[in-house]
This record gives structure tokens, sequence and C-alpha cells, in this order.
């Protein structure tokens, strides 16, 4: 009884709004996302969510898709594997949805990605960067590059640009974790690195006091940490209050969140990172994105949305191209050739993923920062 | 490293055992347990990280308010769960604790969201001592461990209503018989337990620099382990408990893996308990 009278209420606010949109000449297209609305990884989910109404409300503002709107079909999977291969039965089985974006760590991508294959459903991963992911599957496509490309530029970093050579490691104990590093480690060692050591923690983890005063007596001069904001500005405080600050803190671009340096504060500052993405970017797309981010939800847009804006134009433009067959959409995905992303020039790998160039980031006075020395 | 790592594992510990007194002070006056210890502490680590992010409240008003808020649900918990059922034996009240439990937890996802609350830190500071360096909050949390310790000795020994909880707790009938009235020892013993739970939350949360809803399962869990070690009846027996599973954890990162913390504590109070089934300072049970 409830329900009904929420959808009348709901279709009663909604009929004004849907009199003043454009008289489309078809049907919606629906898109399907799988991704972390809620949950520890929500931060990135909501980037996910902004980045991509508003390159929906300006497709759809343009006329759509050849005449049809895209409408998104939101599923938090809270970027848990039980949850992402639940969304995948749910939208592979639903007739209406040509494809889908997501989902957000690799673990929940390719807990759902032998659905979406046996489906046929292109499986878009906006940040999935597992080296192993996107070869998993020919319905699989990454965009944010892998670990083998930025692995060893985070070691060329820490050794070339910092001059660090005693590592240790502390990683999150997962797949993205574990590839992370790993091609860190190798290209560390190439470059003439000593790897002191190697410790692991598991995602629900909050005390890192004990494993920082262990690697604290292998006396590195850099820690390389694979984790995310919300672990890593914890281990800062933790770090501090243990009083070890003569270390230099580096991760991947998992790390560039304003987040961090919301909870994380004082305890973040120079910690060395990297980015696929910055917002001073001169190029027109990147800042036609960032002012219209900006203007919408008075925020600057970071990687993540950076990235699902990117997956979202990417799928609609190719659906412009070929309509909407899920198979045709894979097969002219696959086809994709220096597509101007806000994330760099977007070309698939016959492993569909994507070589990218990163950039040196340094956290100063609370401020992500471009490195140049 | 070994001292750093003893220093965390003790810290660590006398948060664990502020919970497991909570456990023992519950099962020794009721001879029950409860299930939903760990998320009475969640409560409280809640309410301190309001006070201290939202109210901006000075650290130990943030507790105080922690303790205020944990006596309060374990207050309303006592006449809830384990009033109504006193004489329904021990599986009734068991089982509306497990209840209890997850309804808390989910109230708190949906009330606060799932993620980590972000707790700022007090005194990250460092200093000196014999040539080892520590942190100024490590050595707060264990002084004030060790304060709430003894002043909870106090209340059990040194004033009438411990005397009562006492008595209560040898044997309830004869104790009522003395006119001690059970009920309200009952209730007062299970809020304290919640209170001490609360504190324990409040601290965790300023150590750890986060709160989370989930974060009472372990806890809870790591606390009733303590508490078993311990010997169930014993306080002393508890705080032992709660600072070797601390240590040991601490030690277990050390010497082996951060993932093998949790596997380590809890094969070392199988290990005692196989041993010595009463517990380290319990007395043997009787069997009838």
């Amino acid at each position: 009884m409830k329900t009904r009278l929420l959808i009348t209420l709901l279709f009663v606010v909604m009929l004004p709004l849907a009199a003043m949109s454009p008289a489309w000449s078809g049907e919606p297209i629906h898109i399907a996302v799988s991704g972390p609305l809620t949950g520890n990884f929500a931060e990135y989910g909501q980037n996910w969510q902004k980045a991509i109404n508003l390159a929906v409300e300006w497709i759809n503002a343009t006329g759509g898709v050849n005449g049809r709107p895209i409408e998104i079909i939101y599923g938090d999977s809270k970027s848990d594997p039980k949850d992402s291969a639940a969304l995948a039965q749910k939208f592979t089985s639903d007739s209406r949805i040509v494809a889908e974006i997501g989902d957000f760590s690799s673990t929940a991508s390719m807990a759902a990605q032998p659905i979406y294959d046996k489906a046929g459903m292109v499986q878009l991963s906006p940040t999935t960067s597992h080296p192993k992911w996107a070869p998993g599957s020919p319905w699989s496509f990454g965009i944010v590059g892998t670990q083998a490309g930025e692995g060893p530029f985070m070691a060329r970093y820490a050794i070339e640009k910092l001059g660090k050579k005693r590592i240790a490691v502390l990683h999150i104990n997962n797949d993205w974790g574990i590839a992370s590093k790993d091609y860190f480690i190798k290209g560390a060692q190439e470059l003439g690195g000593q790897i002191l050591g190697v410790e692991s923690y598991f995602e629900t983890e909050k005390d890192f006091t004990a494993v920082l005063t262990k690697l604290r007596g292998l006396k590195p001069e850099l820690i390389y940490v694979p984790s995310f904001y919300n672990e890593m500005a914890l281990m800062s405080k933790q770090r501090e209050k243990l009083g070890w600050t003569d270390v230099a803190v580096m991760g991947p671009g998992s790390l560039y969140s304003p987040k961090l340096l919301e909870i994380g504060g004082d305890s973040v500052n120079s910690l060395y990172t990297s980015a696929v993405f910055f917002p001073s970017d001169p190029r027109p797309e990147v800042q036609k994105f960032v002012k219209g981010f900006e203007a919408k939800y008075k925020a600057t847009p970071n990687m993540f949305a950076a990235v699902a804006y990117d997956a979202i134009n990417l799928m609609a433009e190719t659906i412009r191209k070929v309509g909407t067959d899920r198979k045709t959409i894979r097969d002219e995905l696959t086809k994709t050739k220096n597509w101007p992303g806000v994330t760099g020039k977007i070309t698939f790998t016959e492993r569909r993923d994507v070589i990218k160039d990163y950039r040196h980031l340094v956290v100063r006075d609370g401020h992500f920062a471009l490195f140049d020395k | 490293m070994l001292v750093p790592q003893l220093i965390n594992g003790l810290t660590q510990g006398s948060l664990y055992a502020l919970i497991a007194i909570g456990f023992v002070i519950i099962f020794g006056t009721m001879n029950l347990v409860t299930f939903a210890h760990g998320e009475v502490y969640m409560v409280g680590a809640f309410v301190g990280a309001f006070a201290l992010t939202l109210w901006h409240l000075p650290w130990f008003v943030a507790l105080l308010l922690g303790m205020a808020a944990a006596w309060v649900l374990g207050f309303l918990i006592e006449k809830v769960a384990f009033r109504p059922l006193r004489t329904a034996g021990h599986m009734p009240p068991l089982l509306i604790t497990i209840g209890l439990s997850i309804m808390l937890k989910d109230l708190a996802v949906i009330l606060f969201g799932a993620e980590n609350r972000p707790v700022p830190s007090i005194y990250d500071q460092t200093m000196h001592v014999a040539g080892v360096q520590v942190s100024v909050l490590q050595l707060v949390i264990l002084g004030l461990a060790a304060f709430l310790i003894l002043v909870l000795r106090f209340l059990i020994q040194g004033t009438k209503i411990g005397r009562a909880m006492r008595a209560t707790a040898q044997d309830h009938e004869a104790a009522y018989a003395m006119g001690v009235n059970v009920n309200r020892i009952f209730s007062i013993a299970f809020a304290l337990a919640s209170a001490l739970g609360g504190a324990a939350g409040v601290l965790i949360g300023i150590y750890y620099n986060a709160v989370y809803p989930s974060m009472g399962a372990t806890a809870g869990l790591k606390g009733f382990a303590a508490c078993i070690l311990g010997g169930l009846t014993s306080i002393p027996g508890a705080i032992l408990g709660g600072l070797i599973i601390g240590v040991v954890e601490n030690l277990t990162v050390q010497f082996l893996a951060s993932g093998y913390r949790d596997v380590v504590a809890f094969l070392v109070m199988v290990l005692v308990l196989v041993l010595r089934p009463q517990g380290l300072l319990g007395r043997k049970l009787r069997t009838v």
C-alpha cells in the first residue's frame, strides 16, 4: 500500500518534469552502473554517480543518443564481491539494459565477470586495474590503466626522482593490492631498489600500530602502500602518533581523493602519489568537465569522477555509432582508438585495457600538487 | 622493536580488559552472558566521536558522555531483555541479546552509514622513556584504563552497593532474604558493565582515529575471549586475559605476519582452556 502511494506521489512529482524534457523519438537506452554507493568506498561511488549524472544530463540535453535519452540504472554493490555478482545477475537478466559500467574494486569486478561473460554483456570498469581483469573475458574493458603500467612508474618515482632505495611495502590483502605490490616490487628491483620487507593487512583492519612498528624496525627510507584513502589516513595518523616521521610515504593513484586530505589532515603532508587526471589540465575537454562539475556540485572532480565520466561518455559514443545490441557494442568498443577522454587518450590494447600517462603528485600544505623537481 | 610492540599490545590489551570486565560483572552477578556488549561498546564509541567532532567537547567530557550513553543503553537492555525472563533459563536472554546486537549494528549503519567516521587525535606527541620512544596517547590510555579499574575496585570493595553486588553474586536468594534489592543490583551491574564497555569504545575511537558500526563484533568477541581466558568470574583474570590477548596479537604481527594476529590470539585462548578449563584465575567449577 505504502509503496503504491509512494509511486503515485513520485509520478505526480515527475509529471511536470517529464513535460519539460524534449520530445524523444524513442524509448530510453538503459545503462547499468554497479558501484559502491554506500559503505567504506562510498566516497568513490558517489563521485562516479555525480560524474555520470552530469554526463547523462549533458547528453540528454543535446538530443540524447540518436534521439533516445540515456537512463542509468544504479546498483549499490558496496564494492563487495557478493553484491556485485548478485547485481550482475539482475542486470544481465534485464533485457532493457544494453551494457554495464562497474564495478569499483578489482575483487568486486572479477567476481561479477563470469556472469557478464556468460550473458554476453559489456562490463566496462572505470577503476578496475588488476592486470588479469580485462584479459579475463572478451566482454571486460578497463579504462584506468593497470598496475603493470602504474607499478613501474611509481618505482621510478621513488628511486629515480626521490632517490629512496631502501623500501618497505605494506599492501592491502586483496587482488588489487597484491598485483599492485608485485608490479611495484618488480619495477623497483630492476632499478636497483632494495625491498626490506613486505607486510599486508586485511580490508577491515583499523589498527596499524603493530605492523608500522614492525616496518619501522627495518629502517626503510620509503614505505610504498597500495591502499585507499581510508586506511592511508588512519595509518598516517597512527604513524605520526608512534613518532615515526623520518620516512617517505608513497602510494598509487588510488589515494588521490580529497577525503584523504580531509581525514588524514597534517599527517598526510608530503605523501607521494600519482594521477591520470589533474583538474588544472588545460585541455578543453578537461576544462569543460571540471567547470561543469564545479558549477553543479560546488566541488572539484577527482580522478574517480573523471574515469566514470570517461566511461559513460565512451559508452554513449559507442552506442551512438552502432546502436543498442549488446554484442555490437562490445565489438565497436574494442576498436576505440585515441578517443579523447578527460583522463587522457583511450586506445584499447588487445587485452582491452589502456596504457595511461601518469603525473607525479605530492601532498603539500593540505593540497595535492604536481611534483616538480 | 620488542618494547614498542609490548606497549602497543598492553594499550590494546587494556581496552580488551575493560570490555572483558563487563562480561565478568554481568556473568558474575546474573550468571548470564550478553552478546550485545560489543554493540554497547560501539554506541559508546559513536557518542564519544560525536562529542569530539560535532560538539567539539574536550576528550574527557566525550569519554564521560560515551560512558553515560552506554550506561543508559545497558540499563535498558537489562530491563527489556533480562528482567522479564529472569526465570526463563539461559537461552532466551542469550538469544535476545544476539537479536539486539544485530539490531543495534544495523541501526547504526542506517543512521550513521557503514563507512568509517574519522575521530580526531589527542596527545599525538611522543616522548622518550629510557631510550625508547613511546606515544603519549598510549600512556594516557593505559593510565585511564588503570584508573577506571581502580574506581571499579573501590565501587565493589568499598561501597554498600558493591557489598550488595558481591552478596548477590554469591547467592541471589540469600541476598534477597537479607533485604538486598536484587533487581536493582542487576540493573546497576549491567549498566556499570556497559559503561566500562562504552569507555573502551571511546578510547579505541581516539586511539585508531575511526569508529564504524561493525566495530563491536570483533571487540566483543575479543573481550569475551579475554574474560573466558581469565576465568569468567575473576576481574583480575579478565584484566590478565585482556593484556595477554593484546600482547600476543602484537607480537604475532612482529614475528609472523599481520594476518595471523587473530589466529594466534584465539589459538592461545584455546590452548589455555584445554590445559586449564577454569581459565587462568578462575575457580574450578564443581560438577553437580
